[in-house]
């Protein structure tokens, strides 16, 4: 595997493509274990096609009384965390390899600088393409175990739309990463350009006469082809768009790199480089400078900043459409005829209550899981700081082991209690300008009750930090992660026992908007969390640091 | 004077051939102590676990009475430190990196720091990722001595300076010696160390096979005296001599080269029964000594330490 670039490249994605491959393979087989339970008659059939078509701002509710066409509903806004990983990795090929200072190594050797780029970059595309192969053939298990009507050939077009929407983001990253000095910067434009998409995207499914505007976005075209629909197939347009989109992007991307100095940015005309201007003078009055901590908060800052945006402001989307949703279905179980759609949302919603807090309960449930997303990658920092020797110096200051983990943790807690305070506030705002009636202690519950969720997994990840290193760390937490995402929103519908569905946090987070929080169960998870975060300081206060 | 470093049979395993066994030295206070050694050889090892990055796995290793291990913090008062590979927030600049270390030690005189900037001419405005090697490492340094610490602990710190840089550097390690702050340092530069240790040690494959004043390190070595004869005189006439370690025939067929350790009274006694055209005597370098204790296993001296 240490014969070219390419095989190295690819060698360095494996987990990466099982990983991935899996993991979107086992989120598209989610829905089609719940939907079973959903349509076991055709009246729940006929009420749940017309509950999909409330929520056609998530995807086109085509066929959603069948497996196929459930499945592609539900995971409509899930294309977001489908196109995290190629993003990231794309900005991490070329700019990754400059910040670590490896390509400079790889450029000296007798290949031309475009071979190099076209290599790593092939490798990409190749471990995209086995990424949505495995998610294509477990598609088709999926449809297998759950009877649905969709043969090995829909999966695979439906793998390989994946991997063409996977490759325009890729390509979107790789040509952004050329621009900013550090990868970062490149993968939070190309995810922010993502987000922006996706809402572009969502656009002529609530607004009629604007699918000109939602064809400006490259999902629109991804979600021309709806392989597990039955007879619905793929759209070759579609294809098409994505494959030049992501053609031309990669193909910019590549160009722009063989021409800049390597370490550099593309110089854009007309904004005038500033003068190099020799400094000796130290800062003033840099609050994110004073201590441990503070360094920690000022670190996570930027990173913050965008979770937030992700995370209020999915909450306050939420809150804006229900009212609008809520008219509709009131109609609808007004007029008759659909005595199974109130019993089809609580089963959704997990709840019993007015038919706003059933919906958002629903979409609230989602908030844990993106802020423990968040958790997650700061766990991914704190362990790779140790991995790059960013400790070292550190720990040879008059700093105790304890006060340096502690200190980091509180930054993540401090981060997590504003990105909850901030998305009370705005569901708060958005739910009084749009008049939707919510009991609001149970807002604060929602809202502030998914910080011990992901306190509890970044906690987890702090222990295990103890013994594994980056990659390792990450992996655990993000399987973690699916799993207790299973037991909490699938097995249930599969009838498996009480104790398995109390393995998750989630259990324990319950559905506050409608039921409240239960203290007794958060009390047992931050006990459990308390205990791991102990562990896990000990731990670190006692082993040796990057070997 | 009082060691302030005391290493006592020091041990620690990572499997395989690497890590240190039963390694023990001391440092006095003011002293400068160069620790020399190659790659893998286990001056690392060492230095992390004086400064309680890594656990020893035996003997103990104290600076100023402290404990290593169980008084961390109180021996990171008195320490400055410079890692090997130091890795530092790339998004910070030079300036702010100072200033955040400045605040995590407390107590730091702004107007010596602002002199450390100065004679070094670092360009505080640039972010981390943007510095040369060179100058990464000034920062590094600078964040080391600007506390002026009792001890200063520097793995290798002069790597990637360039020569007026390394001079600058020297000039720093003088003035912290002569205010009686001790320095320990790793290096593979020699002729740095010869010219800034009071003492070294030589580590090779996790032991510590020389401890000794740099001057007499260089006394006790062994030396060579060529002698040019006017006429060819036979090898054996020395060899039995005393202080004689070998004797070979040059090439020029009345020279011989003489390899001597100690008095070289008998062989000039001896060379004075011949017509001598000319005879010269090369004392070798530390880094002499030093390629000698790394050669071939089987020609290197003994393996246990040996104080000088």
């Amino acid at each position: 595997m240490f014969n070219s670039i390419f095989l190295k490249t690819l060698r360095d994605y494996r987990i990466a493509i099982l990983g991935w491959g899996i993991g979107m393979g086992l989120t598209i087989i989610s829905p089609m274990a719940s939907v079973a339970a959903l349509i076991s008659t055709p009246e729940q059939r006929a009420t749940l096609a017309v509950l999909a078509a409330q929520f056609s701002w998530n995807a086109a509710p085509i066929k959603a009384d069948t497996v196929g066409g459930y499945a592609t509903w539900k995971i409509g806004i899930f294309i977001f965390l489908v196109c995290v990983w190629p993003l990231l990795a794309a900005s991490r090929t070329l700019r990754g390899e400059e910040d670590r200072g490896s390509l400079d190594v790889l450029l000296s050797l007798p290949r031309s600088r475009a071979r190099v780029a076209i290599e790593k970059v092939a490798a990409l595309w190749v471990a995209l393409i086995l990424i949505g192969l495995i998610t294509g053939v477990m598609a088709y298990l999926g449809g297998l175990a759950f009877k649905a009507e969709f043969g090995i050939v829909d999966g695979l077009w439906f793998g390989l739309d994946l991997t063409l929407i996977c490759m325009v983001f890729g390509g979107l990253a790789l040509l952004i990463s050329q621009f900013t000095h550090e990868r970062g910067p490149a993968a939070g434009a190309t995810g922010g350009l993502l987000v922006f998409f996706i809402a572009l995207d969502m656009v002529h499914r609530v607004i009629p006469n604007t699918d000109w505007v939602s064809q400006l976005s490259p999902i629109y075209y991804y979600n021309l082809s709806k392989p597990l629909v039955p007879s619905y197939g793929v759209s070759v347009e579609g294809f098409v768009v994505q494959i030049v989109l992501a053609v031309v992007l990669t193909a910019a991307g590549v160009w722009f790199f063989v021409r800049r100095d390597a370490g550099d940015v593309v110089k854009v005309p007309f904004i005038p480089v500033r003068a190099a201007r020799t400094s000796h003078a130290l800062p003033v009055g840099d609050l994110s400078l004073r201590s441990f901590y503070a360094r920690s908060l000022g670190m996570i800052g930027w990173a913050t900043f965008w979770w937030t945006i992700l995370i209020a402001g999915f909450a306050a989307f939420m809150v804006v459409v229900v009212e609008q949703m809520v008219n509709t279905l009131n109609q609808l179980i007004n007029s008759g005829n659909n005595a199974h759609l109130l019993e089809i949302i609580k089963r959704i919603a997990g709840g019993s209550a007015g038919l706003d807090a059933l919906f958002l309960g629903a979409m609230f449930q989602i908030l844990p899981i993106l802020l423990m997303a968040f958790a997650v990658t700061q766990v991914n920092r704190w362990r790779a700081d140790e991995d790059d020797g960013r400790l070292e110096i550190i720990l040879a200051t008059p700093q105790s082991r304890v006060g340096v983990i502690l200190g980091r943790f509180a930054a993540l807690a401090t981060a997590t209690i504003v990105i909850g305070l901030i998305t009370l506030a705005v569901s708060y705002v958005a739910a009084r300008q749009t008049g939707v009636n919510l009991d609001w202690t149970r807002l604060a519950e929602a809202s502030l009750g998914m910080v011990p969720l992901g306190l509890f997994i970044a906690a987890v990840g702090y222990l295990a930090a103890g013994w594994l290193k980056t990659a390792a760390d990450t992996g655990l937490l993000s399987f973690l992660l699916a799993a207790w995402f299973f037991l909490s929103f699938v097995a249930p519908d599969l009838n498996w026992p009480e104790f398995a569905l109390r393995l998750s946090p989630f259990y324990y987070y319950g559905a506050p908007l409608l039921n409240g929080l239960d203290y007794g169960h958060l009390a047992l998870l931050v006990g459990v969390g308390i205990v791991a975060l102990g562990l896990g300081v000990l731990r670190f206060s006692r082993k040796d640091i990057a070997v | 004077m009082a060691a302030i470093i005391e290493v006592d049979k020091l041990t620690k395993s990572y499997g395989g051939k690497r890590g240190i066994n039963d390694v023990s030295f001391q440092v006095a206070e003011g002293e400068v102590f160069g620790f020399l050694g190659p790659n893998g050889a286990g001056k690392t090892t060492t230095i992390r676990i004086l400064m309680a990055l890594i656990r020893a796995d035996g003997g103990s290793a104290k600076i100023a009475g402290f404990d290593c291990w169980n008084q961390s913090i109180d021996i990171k008062r008195l320490i400055g430190y410079v890692p090997g590979e130091p890795s530092l927030d790339p998004t910070l600049t030079g300036g702010q990196i100072i200033e955040y270390f400045s605040n995590l030690r407390g107590g730091v005189d702004k107007a010596y720091v602002k002199r450390l900037i100065d004679v070094f001419d670092l360009d505080t405005s640039k972010k981390f990722r943007q510095y040369s090697t060179g100058n990464k490492r000034k920062v590094v340094i600078i964040q080391a001595l600007m506390h002026k610490p009792r001890v200063l602990i520097l793995d290798e710190p002069t790597s990637g300076l360039d020569p007026l840089n390394q001079q600058t550097f020297e000039g720093l390690v003088h003035e912290a010696s002569k205010e009686g702050r001790t320095v320990f340092l790793s290096s593979h530069v020699l002729s740095e160390v010869e010219k800034m240790c009071d003492r070294v040690g030589i580590i090779r494959e996790g032991k510590l096979v020389r401890v000794g004043g740099v001057h007499e390190l260089t006394d006790i070595k062994r030396f060579e005296v060529t002698i040019t004869f006017a006429e060819p005189v036979s090898p054996e006439a020395f060899e039995r001599l005393e202080g004689v370690a070998s004797v070979q025939k040059l090439d020029a067929a009345s020279g011989l080269r003489i390899e001597m350790q100690g008095s070289a009274d008998a062989v000039i006694k001896e060379a004075a029964r011949y017509k001598v055209v000319s005879l010269t005597s090369y004392e070798p370098s530390l880094e002499d000594v030093f390629l000698k204790y790394y050669e071939g296993d089987g020609q290197a001296p003994a393996k246990e330490p040996a104080n000088v």
